[in-house]
């Protein structure tokens, strides 16, 4: 037997012949943090029912602990499910909520109570079992719901954008206590957010879907480092997306003329034999240059005019323009720069070779 | 501006309240009259008229119409479920349909519908069912759509994520419809109830054309009286089942009263 969880087999699903998923396939190891990260639309709510059976793929195959799953109803897929809205059951207090799965399954109700004590107890509500739902806050009320789902012991906890109804703080918090509760209970999750943050916060690795399809996985710094597509350099953080209008191999570096100006920037990556249309830098990569700064072998330098400044307290932003309409959005750390630059000066930019990553479309 | 527009916005709610309770007022104090002819003197009433209530001639169509009235609302109580649980829960095909067909009884007057039953049943040689089946079968029809909106409404608005979470938790179907579904829908067939029973105890329209004679129900038989005489028994009985509704409706409420559990439940 092999250790994957959940096993997504080429699935495809329409809806009204429009199609949703497109030959999907994905693998997920047993006790992993699993982010499913896209926009909205792009089919990873889609993905998680079919996980859970309430879709049902229109071609392929999910496997659970290595069975198909395609004549198994929910009831009988033993997965966790927490929802963004919590769906508590509002006529039962919260331990009834709670020992709910565990009732439904026939447990003994001296096992059942111990049960929901735990559960309580690994989300820090315990002694709130008699009240209420509606008598909680909304964290109070997630995190009810995330003891519901885990009480009966599931192979897999499937969360779909759990945080999205708190507010931000709380969301920040949760995120850790989310972590921490995946790695004391060891259980695999999988959780769809649309998110960037909360994902690259959470997850061992990030599956991250456009139309249908995995755009990318991999583990969050990997992705974030080396995005593979235009649309995941644009999504998961933010980046400079140039595009290439020549690329030409001079050992050790791929030089890229950037269209639409003379400005030709060396990459330290090694790109695959096809032509390069498209590269991106990331902000916090550009450095500003003082003129006293030696020369850096091999280094991208660049001069341009800064056009916007925005101070975000720990970073400012800069937007200089280095060449006619092409612009680089520079993140770079307040109070360390000795020069603070002024709208309208010009600055010399600096980019390491290997911060500029080839994109494949 | 302001306080002009909320003085008249009073003064509607007054006069609605004043239209509405002022006629109750009227019969409640005839009632309590110490004469045979209605009058009311504050100083100077009496409770002897109630004592009348307690004769054949009354206790006997309020025992009808108080069984006829309870076994529709069980009737139709159960009939409302499980055509709202057909046409929102499942969405049976044409289930649109249906619903119109369901709530039609509205859209036609119900002096028509009772000359209609009446004649019908003579057609298909059933007169023999007149009286109480009769009644209790028209005060279904009549009841239905209410009951069956009611429910279906709170079907509707019931959070299909709830039945996935039960689903998820290992519930079957059977499972969700009894833990989850029926009681999240209580309320508003326990108010569905309500008005089918309060339809069927008060309706006259169409009982008129089915009760048996000498085998009546309350309202028939207050109409019946109101013909020979108007006097404080007249008020009495009135006011008598103004109470008795009233303790109905107060106690539907107290069974349904975890209504209250669910308003801002799940958000």
């Amino acid at each position: 037997m092999n250790s994957f969880d959940i096993e997504l087999v080429s699935v495809s699903k329409s809806f009204a012949g429009l199609p949703v998923i497109q030959d999907l396939n994905l693998e997920i190891p047993r006790g992993e943090f699993v982010s499913i990260l896209g926009p909205s639309g792009c089919g990873k709510t889609t993905t998680l029912n079919m996980i859970a059976g309430f879709n049902t793929p229109s071609l392929g195959d999910i496997r659970i602990r290595g069975r198909s799953q395609t004549r198994v109803p929910p009831e009988r897929r033993n997965l966790g499910l927490v929802f963004q809205n919590y769906a508590l059951f509002p006529h039962m207090t919260v331990a009834d909520n709670v020992g709910f799965g565990l009732r439904m399954r026939s447990t003994p109700k001296a096992e059942i109570e111990p049960a929901v004590q735990a559960a309580l107890r690994s989300v820090r509500l315990d002694g709130l079992g008699g009240r209420y739902p509606k008598a909680l806050s909304g964290g109070q009320q997630q995190r009810v719901a995330l003891a519901r789902a885990i009480a009966p012991r599931p192979t897999v906890l499937l969360l779909d954008e759990p945080l999205s109804n708190l507010d931000l703080k709380l969301r920040e918090a949760m995120r850790i206590e989310l972590k921490e509760i995946h790695e004391q209970l060891g259980m695999t999750f999988v959780y769809v957010t649309h998110d960037q943050e909360e994902a690259m916060a959470m997850s061992d690795r990030i599956v991250v879907m456009w139309q249908g399809a995995i755009a990318q996985q991999g583990k969050p710094d990997s992705i974030y480092r080396s995005p593979a597509t235009r649309f995941v350099a644009d999504f998961i953080g933010r980046s400079n997306v140039l595009s290439v209008s020549k690329s030409a191999r001079e050992a050790p570096f791929l030089h890229l003329t950037l269209e639409g100006s003379p400005i030709v920037l060396r990459s330290a990556c090694v790109g695959g034999a096809q032509t390069i249309r498209s590269c991106c830098i990331r902000p916090e990569c550009i450095v500003l240059l003082e003129e006293t700064q030696a020369d850096i072998v091999g280094q991208n330098q660049f001069d341009g005019v800064v056009r916007r400044i925005v101070n975000l307290g720990a970073h400012i932003e800069l937007l200089v323009e280095i060449a006619d309409g092409l612009r680089l959005t520079v993140l770079i750390r307040s109070g360390r720069s000795s020069f603070p630059p002024e709208p309208g000066s010009t600055v010399t930019l600096g980019v390491d070779p290997h911060d500029v990553q080839l994109l494949a479309d | 501006m302001n306080g002009v527009l909320s003085c008249l916005f009073w003064l509607a709610i007054g006069v609605v309240l004043a239209f509405i309770t002022l006629p109750l007022a009227v019969v409640v104090a005839a009632s309590l009259s110490p004469s045979s002819t209605v009058t009311f003197l504050p100083w100077d009433w009496t409770l002897e008229w109630f004592g009348a209530l307690l004769s054949d001639r009354w206790l006997q169509p309020f025992l009808l119409s108080f069984r006829i009235a309870t076994v529709v609302a069980a009737i139709s109580g159960v009939l409302g479920i499980l055509a709202a649980y057909a046409i929102v829960y499942e969405k049976i095909p044409g289930s649109a349909l249906i619903m119109a067909g369901l709530l039609s009884p509205l859209s036609v007057p119900q002096i028509v519908k009772g000359v209609a039953i009446v004649l019908f049943l003579s057609i298909i040689g059933l007169q023999g069912i007149l009286g109480t089946p009769a009644l209790i079968a028209a005060h279904v029809v009549l009841a239905l759509p209410f009951v069956t909106r009611m429910a279906a409404t709170s079907l509707t608005n019931f959070d299909g994520n709830l039945d996935r979470a039960a689903q998820s938790l290992g519930a079957t179907k059977r499972q969700r419809l009894q833990h989850i579904v029926l009681p999240m829908i209580k309320p508003g067939v326990l108010s569905g109830v309500t008005f089918a029973f309060i339809i069927s105890f008060n309706n006259i329209p169409l009982s008129v054309f089915l009760v048996r004679p000498g085998d009546t129900t309350l309202p028939i038989a207050v109409i019946n009286y109101l013909e020979y005489s108007l006097d404080p028994v007249m008020a009495a009985v009135n006011v008598a089942s103004m109470i008795f509704i009233l303790t109905v409706i107060f106690l539907f409420e107290k069974i349904g009263g975890f209504s209250t559990q669910l308003h801002g439940g799940s958000k």
